[in-house]
Order: structure tokens, then C-alpha cells, then sequence
């Protein structure tokens, strides 16, 4: 386990180091990683960094306003509000791989703006290091290791957190005093709500699967999962107040896992899958049925595309 | 004693950088070395063989097996054992993924007896050993598959099906600090 304190010191006098007197900029996605990434480079540069977070319209519930108070205390935080444009562009797209490019794509176009804008020479990612073996195994593609350098001409990149693991991260961030990113915010995959939506992302299906995100977070919170969220699969009959309703499919998903490489499903008890049920069909009138996903990593992923 | 330097071969595994942290927490010098680095150029007191998706994909393995240091083959690396010395690896009925009970069936083995009678395990393969390799025998079995792990005590090779290196398998890191006692 990496000792967070001195890790900090390295790190620290690393971007100091390599960025030197110029500007770096840094995408914040709200997760834990690039929320520490963030947190080193501010630390090394102040408001020579400048972080940028775009809401694509693939973000959790209430995401854009947490990232906005947790962040308060850098004045150069830049939010950007780009949601019809990705959603815009998500239209008709079906294959995992070809949504992941279009979402990396247009997170390309937003952040090369912001970069110019704000003259940075070097950019500064969370990458960890299970992002890199994944990427590497062809397993998917993780759109914060590519992309953002072949269009914008950065001087140099500075990955400070990309040989520690999840469990690392958390440790390096509560020693940060970033308690609350580590205990309120689970892993979250950069493409956002898109992968949790099987097949073309719609609006509609984004919003069931904001909501019903939110409603697995709060109900499996006292279970203290490493990750929970749900999942819209496709339709399904079901019936309602007497009519038939062709709804959505949700699948709830709650794993336990010390890094991410392999994941236990938890064994939640029946009454807490069933007050998941009944709030995520009850609140959403478009959903007709919620399952649970049993299924281990392997042979499954976390994450469903 | 000085602390044995044990090299972990990359055979394109999703878990590979798990067993070089396992070694770094057993508190042995480890590094990973790409599967086609020249045998001359390694340098070490035991050496781990990876997981990985192919047999086609195991570089220089069998020249690393003559270099006269013990050897631990996980998942692929036990099947790339057993197919270069002598033994069968083919497609199993029932793919092993998750959990899985393993048997300990020598409880003298110096790898995984100290685990006798039984320990769980997580795995993910869909081939397995059918048959070892002459000089070796079976110290582990499951419901799902006959040889969850094989050992040749005289030649120190040694091989394990499931992935000891991954958080769910129950005392993993017991193998690892096994395998670095052989080395020693």
C-alpha cells in the first residue's frame, strides 16, 4: 500500500517539476482519480492550473452542483455546460466502442477550446494504472488515455496518480481532505451515463438511468458497496394500473471489490432489492421490470458496455 | 537472509501487474519484463509466468523454463508449463470463472499445501490441463477441473489454475510468500 503522505510530497514536486512555470490545464470528471490528479497539480501550480469539467448530460444526479462546491476553493475551476451537444451527437449510435469514440470525441472539441483558452502548455490526467492495463488488453478503450494530445499540442503530460491502484487513489485523497469524493462518490466511468445505457442513448433512457442510479446509491449506501448503480437494458412487457405498458428493463448491479480487477456481487438482502424495485418502477412510468445482475468479474465486467 | 529477486513474465494478463504487487507486498525486489526479453538478460532468483488470453501469445516461456530458478505458472503460465514439458491442455466442460473451492490433494506440497484442506479461490480460464507433465503431479483439484495445481519439486516448477494475485481468492498472498520461501 502506498504511503499517501510521502506520495503526496513525490508527487507534488513532480508536476512542480515538470510543468515548471508554465500552464497546465485538467479534465475533473468527478471521480476520485482525476479529482486527486487535480488536487496534486493545485497544490504544485495554484491557479496555473486550470480544471475543466464539462457536463456532457451523462453525469449522476447532482454531480455538476457537488463538483462546483468541492472544488470552490480553486478559482480557476471552469464548468462547461455541453449537454444537448453530446446528447445531440450520441443520436443513432448503437456499438459500445463507436459511442465511447463520439463521447472521447466531443470531450475533445470542449477541452481543446478550454485548453487555448487558457493558454495551457501541459496537461494533467488521473490516469491509474488499471486504466492503462485495459487499455493496453484491448478490453475497452478509456477515453482519458487517448485523444486530447494529438489535437491540442501539448508540451507534456503529467499523469501523477499512473502506478497506484483504486484502493490507492482513496487513501492519497482522504489524506488530501477530499473525504467527501472518496465516501459520497463511487467509481464513475468516464463515459458517463452512456455505458450504462445498452445500445443508442436517448434522452429518455439517460433519465431513467440518472434516476434510477440514484435511487441504488441511496438504498444499498448502509451495505457499503464498492459500486452499485442500474443499468437500462432494453423493453419488456410489464403491467400497470391495469394497462399494459412496454417499459424499460433496469438491471441493479452491486459489486464488492478492492481495485476493480475482479468484483464479488454482493448478496444484498430481498428487502432492500425489492424497495429498489418498488422506487425505481414506482417513480419512473416508463420502466416495467428491475432485475438484479448476479453475475461475479469475471466473467462479467462491472460496467455494462 | 537477503530477500530473494523474483521477475514476473508478462503474458498479456489482465492481472499481471497484480502479481508483481503481491510480490512487492511479500516484500521481495520484483519487476515485469515483457514475455520476449532475452533469457540472458534476466536476472532473477524465481520467476512467476502470467495469465494470458493465448498460447500463441507466451513469447520465450519455454527458454525460461532452463534457466534454472523455481518458476510459478498462474492460469496460462501452468498451461504453457504443462504444454512444453510433455502434458495436454485442452478446452474444459465447464469454464472456471469466479468462485471456485479448490481441494488441496498434498498436503506436503511446498506451494500450496500449507492451504490443505481446501481453500477459495478465484479463476477465470476456459482451457485446463488435461494431463501433467512427466515428473509432475496433481496438488489441487475442484468440481470444475482436475488439475488446479501441479508441482515437480525436483525441478522446482511449480503452477496454480486459479489466480492467487486477485483480492477475491482467499489467501492468495499465502502462495506468493510460499513461492518466494522456495526461492529463497
Amino acid at each position: 500500500m502506498v504511503d499517501a503522505d510521502a506520495f503526496i510530497e513525490e508527487a507534488t514536486a513532480e508536476i512542480s517539476d515538470e510543468v515548471g512555470d508554465a500552464n497546465a490545464v485538467i479534465a475533473l470528471s468527478g471521480g476520485v482519480d482525476s479529482s486527486v490528479a487535480a488536487a496534486l497539480a493545485y497544490r504544485a501550480l495554484g491557479d496555473r492550473l486550470t480544471p475543466v469539467y464539462v457536463d456532457t448530460g451523462l453525469m449522476r444526479k447532482g454531480e455538476t452542483d457537488a463538483i462546483r462546491e468541492t472544488f470552490s476553493f480553486m478559482d480557476s475551476l471552469r464548468v462547461v455546460e455541453a449537454q444537448d451537444r453530446f446528447l445531440d451527437a450520441l443520436s443513432g449510435v448503437t456499438d459500445p466502442e463507436e459511442k465511447r469514440n463520439v463521447i472521447g470525441e466531443g470531450f475533445i472539441r470542449e477541452f481543446e477550446r478550454e485548453a487555448k483558452e487558457a493558454d495551457a502548455d501541459y496537461l494533467v490526467q488521473g490516469t491509474i494504472y488499471p486504466d492503462r492495463i485495459e487499455s493496453e488488453g484491448n478490453i475497452k478503450s478509456h477515453h482519458n488515455v487517448g485523444g486530447l494530445p494529438d489535437v491540442v499540442d501539448f508540451e507534456g503530460i503529467v499523469e501523477p496518480v499512473r502506478d497506484l491502484y483504486k484502493d490507492e487513489v482513496r487513501e492519497v485523497a482522504r489524506a488530501l481532505d477530499l473525504e467527501e469524493v472518496v465516501s459520497e462518490r463511487m467509481p464513475f466511468p468516464g463515459p458517463g451515463l452512456a455505458v450504462r445505457v445498452v445500445g443508442e442513448v436517448t434522452r429518455e433512457k439517460v433519465e431513467v438511468a440518472r434516476a434510477a442510479c440514484h435511487v441504488v446509491e441511496e438504498e444499498t449506501e448502509e451495505h457499503d458497496p464498492w459500486q452499485a448503480f442500474a443499468a437500462v437494458l432494453g423493453k419488456a412487457t410489464g403491467v400497470k394500473g391495469d394497462n399494459r405498458v412496454h417499459g424499460w428493463v433496469v438491471s441493479v448491479r452491486s459489486v464488492e471489490s478492492r481495485d476493480g480487477m475482479t468484483a464479488r456481487a454482493q448478496e444484498l438482502p430481498w428487502k432492500t432489492l425489492q424497495r429498489i424495485q418498488s422506487r425505481i418502477t414506482g417513480e419512473n412510468e416508463n420502466v416495467a421490470r428491475v432485475v438484479y445482475d448476479v453475475t461475479h468479474k469475471p466473467p462479467a465486467t462491472i460496467e455494462y458496455e | 537472509m537477503s530477500e530473494p529477486r523474483i521477475v514476473v513474465i508478462d503474458n498479456h494478463g489482465q492481472f499481471t501487474h497484480l502479481e508483481g504487487r503481491a510480490l512487492r507486498d511479500a516484500g521481495v525486489d520484483t519487476e515485469i519484463l515483457d514475455n520476449d526479453t532475452p533469457p540472458g538478460d534476466i536476472d532473477a532468483d524465481g520467476l512467476v509466468l502470467s495469465g494470458g488470453p493465448s498460447m500463441d501469445r507466451i513469447g520465450r516461456t519455454e527458454e525460461y523454463l532452463d534457466l534454472d530458478v523455481p518458476v510459478l505458472g498462474i492460469c496460462l503460465g501452468l498451461q504453457a508449463i504443462a504444454e512444453l514439458l510433455g502434458g495436454t491442455v485442452e478446452s474444459g466442460d465447464y469454464g472456471g470463472y469466479a468462485d471456485v473451492d479448490v481441494t488441496i490433494t498434498d498436503d506436503d506440497d511446498p506451494l500450496v499445501g500449507s492451504l490443505a484442506p481446501g481453500t477459495r479461490t478465484w479463476a477465470s480460464h476456459a482451457d485446463e490441463v488435461k494431463a501433467v507433465p512427466d515428473g509432475f503431479h496433481v496438488t489441487a483439484d475442484s468440481d470444475v477441473c482436475g488439475v488446479e495445481a501441479m508441482s515437480d519439486p525436483d525441478r522446482d516448477l511449480y503452477g496454480v489454475q486459479w489466480h492467487p494475485e486477485v483480492s477475491h481468492t482467499e489467501r492468495g498472498q499465502e502462495v506468493f510468500e510460499n513461492f518466494v520461501e522456495i526461492c529463497r
